[in-house]
């Protein structure tokens, strides 16, 4: 009985052990592949870690080269020996015109050379050198404060005094092809002058300015003072000039200015004696520009009165009104460019016998390949009184090229 | 008597109410005044500066940033700020320049301490090999319209916060601790974002401008080409032909136009088949998006579903 007993359990032991023996295998493969399953996961997600942080790594290095390149830009910039050189630009203006009376020809209007820089913290200067098939000249070399206290900015040397708006334009930057013969007549074109003037921006919430000036003469085209010779002060031109701007909209806005320039004294230049010379004018500026552009890019309707009453030699003292006025509409097509169709019209006195005037009507139109690239179509009739210049009757037509390369800029003066 | 009473003391709560207006917030007259030249920035400046600061755009959303006009109304708004906010780059080169030379204020010049040029730390993007005119009006420190990635959206922060900071220097707790918020906020959308703009990821499509560079590298999307010639110069029609004929080829799902008129995209779009999307470039650029965070939830989720209905 107790040999059977022993025997017995010594078979289920031996079973026990088979049947673990026999089952572990099958455990094992079963952990095994958990096992491996689990490694395998980990394998995976190790490598996707890995993986971003090469991409990361890789960005990273793309960023250090642009970096680089940029900071060894920079430094190469820096190291320059032209580093503080004024900024240059050219602007090249060249024209054709033919007009009934006296004929056509091809002009170089202007190849206006022009550098600015900043001289110190309290000084910015900056010139225009000007070549023509005239020849070349010195247009404008002028000094102008940058930190002067209570709202002033001063400025000396040769430099398109502050009278009126277009007088004070470099005649490539115009609306149109040419100065209105009443601005040359009475302003004298292009407002140069060699002198002093001081303006004052007062603290409103709407923009005005005060500007006061003291010159030899202004005016290119007068020609009835003489720019070099030593004077007193009377016969010295003295400015003021009263200029607002408001924005009624976002859209519209319109801007205004008075000017006054008094000459005490003018000497005679063919003829014994003197006289005096008080030229002033407004002028006027409406804008509109849509918020979102379009095909309609915006509407410019402009002009400037002028009065001049100056005493003469031989006719004595001459009151004499002119001016002129355009409006300007700008178009986008969104292909080949901008354009600009305007229509300027024109009166123009004799001021030493202002019952006689050229009067003209002007039609033109721009395009605009791009910002530094402009050409120009313009037709112009005159009925001309004064004949001083017999092309100034009848047809003219004029063909305007001009283009800008590099940093050529008049900046706020010039705006459009 | 009663209504006396009750007069009384509705005057008295009015008079409250103004006073604790008027006590509790900083008058306008002693806030920063800041101005900046795109909406995106006065924006980020507000959530920086919050009740300290008083600010305003030179320019509007709608604008085109190349071709704003300087007006003497921003003179006068330069000549009064404490401060200036730019993005730099020279995005702004057609008119700050010409307006700070009269603005009489040495405080927001370059050289001053009120001047904050954002692009502070930015590494550009398409920076030009030659400086040429040949390839139109280029930018040549790069494209300058990085507001568009959420990340240099941190960067204008954490510069605007940085130039207020040193010139209000008694202030910059209060700007630092404004800064992290605002950055905390951008921290949890940018996932977001991302997730949202999946779709997006190797998406090609067709600008007039190259205004999307930084939102294309940010999202993944791929820039095929550009309705300009070269920047700044207009299309021509032989350009189109040529683009809508490669765009065929290459099936490209997507035209975008932001500022810019809305005419050759829309026809590009049509002879095409592409999907057109209006993508807006700055704050302001589109009704409803006021803020900057609104113009990247814009940008975003219409792209990714212009690109989704695409699929």
């Amino acid at each position: 009985m107790c040999h059977m007993r022993a025997q017995s359990v010594r078979v289920f032991v031996c079973m026990v052990i088979l049947v673990h023996v026999f089952s572990v295998p099958w455990v094992l493969a079963e952990d095994s592949v958990e096992a491996l399953k689990k490694q395998l996961l980990e394998m995976q997600q190790n490598m996707n870690k890995l993986m971003t942080r090469i991409d990361q790594l890789e960005k990273k290095k793309a960023d250090t080269n642009r970096v680089t390149r940029v900071e060894e830009s920079v430094k190469s910039i820096q190291k320059s020996p032209s580093i503080l050189n004024p900024s240059i630009g050219l602007a090249i203006d060249a024209t054709f015109d033919h007009r009934d009376k006296t004929g056509g020809t091809f002009s170089l209007r202007a190849a206006e050379l022009g550098i600015a820089a900043e001289i110190d913290p309290y000084a910015r200067a900056y010139a225009f050198v000007t070549g023509s098939d005239e020849g070349v000249e010195l247009e404008e070399a002028a000094m102008i404060t940058t930190s002067l206290p209570y709202n002033l900015t001063g400025q000396g040397g040769k430099f398109f005094a502050a009278f009126g708006r277009l007088a004070q334009f470099h005649q490539h930057e115009l609306p149109f092809v040419n100065f209105p013969i009443s601005l040359e007549r009475m302003v004298g074109g292009e407002s140069v002058a060699i002198g002093t003037q001081w303006s004052y921006l007062f603290p409103t919430p709407f923009f005005m300015s005060f500007t006061a000036g003291g010159y030899n003469k202004i005016g290119e085209e007068n020609e009835r003072v003489d720019d070099a010779e030593n004077r007193s002060m009377s016969r010295f031109t003295y400015l003021s000039r009263l200029h607002s701007f408001f924005d009624f909209t976002e859209t519209l806005n319109l801007e205004l200015g008075a000017t006054l320039s008094y000459t005490p004294r003018v000497d005679f230049a063919d003829a014994v004696g003197k006289g005096d010379r008080s030229l002033s004018g407004i002028d006027l500026t409406l804008r509109h520009r849509p918020l979102v552009p379009g095909f309609y890019e915006g509407t410019t309707i402009a002009g400037e009165m002028f009065s001049n009453s100056e005493r003469f030699a031989d006719v004595g003292r001459q009151i004499s009104v002119g001016g002129y006025g355009y409006a300007q509409v700008e178009f986008n097509p969104e292909i080949l460019g901008r354009w600009d169709l305007g229509l300027l019209l024109d009166s123009a006195p004799d001021i030493e016998n202002p019952a006689r005037k050229t009067t003209s009507l002007s039609p033109y139109i721009t395009w605009w390949p791009s910002e530094f690239n402009r050409l120009r179509l313009q037709y112009t009739y005159g009925w001309d009184d004064v004949r001083e210049d017999s092309g100034n009757e009848g047809n003219q037509i004029y063909l305007q090229w001009t283009t800008v390369l590099g940093s050529h800029t008049h900046g706020f003066r010039d705006r459009k | 008597m009663k209504d006396l009473m009750q007069q009384k003391l509705r005057l008295t709560i009015i008079g409250s109410a103004l006073a604790a207006l008027v006590f509790a917030s900083p008058a306008l007259a002693d806030r920063i005044r800041v101005i900046t030249t795109i909406p995106d920035l006065a924006d980020i400046t507000r959530q920086i500066g919050k009740d300290r600061v008083s600010v305003e755009s030179l320019t509007l959303g709608v604008r085109n940033i190349h071709s704003v006009q300087m007006k003497p109304s921003m003179v006068t708004k330069l000549n009064q700020a404490d401060v200036l906010v730019l993005m730099g780059l020279y995005l702004e080169e057609s008119f700050l320049p010409g307006l700070l030379d009269v603005a009489r204020n040495p405080r927001i010049s370059p050289r001053g301490i009120g001047y904050i040029d954002t692009s502070n730390g930015v590494v550009p993007i398409d920076v030009p090999v030659s400086l040429s005119r040949r390839d139109g009006d280029i930018h040549p420190m790069g494209n300058p319209h990085y507001n568009l990635d959420p990340m240099m959206g941190k960067l204008i922060a954490k510069n605007i916060a940085r130039g207020l900071s040193k010139a209000y220097i008694e202030q910059r707790p209060f700007f630092m601790t404004n800064l992290e918020a605002y950055t905390r906020e951008l921290d949890r959308l940018i996932p977001e974002w991302q997730q949202t703009a999946r779709p997006l990821n190797g998406v090609k499509f067709v600008s007039y401008h190259q205004g999307l560079g930084y939102f294309a590298r940010r999202f993944g999307m791929n820039q095929f080409g550009t309705m300009e010639v070269r920047p700044g110069i207009a299309p021509t029609p032989a350009h189109l032909v040529q683009l809508v004929r490669r765009m065929k080829e290459e099936k490209i799902p997507l035209v975008t136009y932001g500022t810019f008129p809305s005419r050759v995209p829309e026809r590009v779009a049509r002879e095409t088949g592409a999907r057109l999307v209006p993508v807006p470039l700055y704050v302001g650029g589109r009704p409803g998006i006021d803020t900057y965070i609104e113009l990247i939830n814009y940008l975003v989720s219409n792209l990714a579903k212009a690109a989704g209905q695409n699929e």
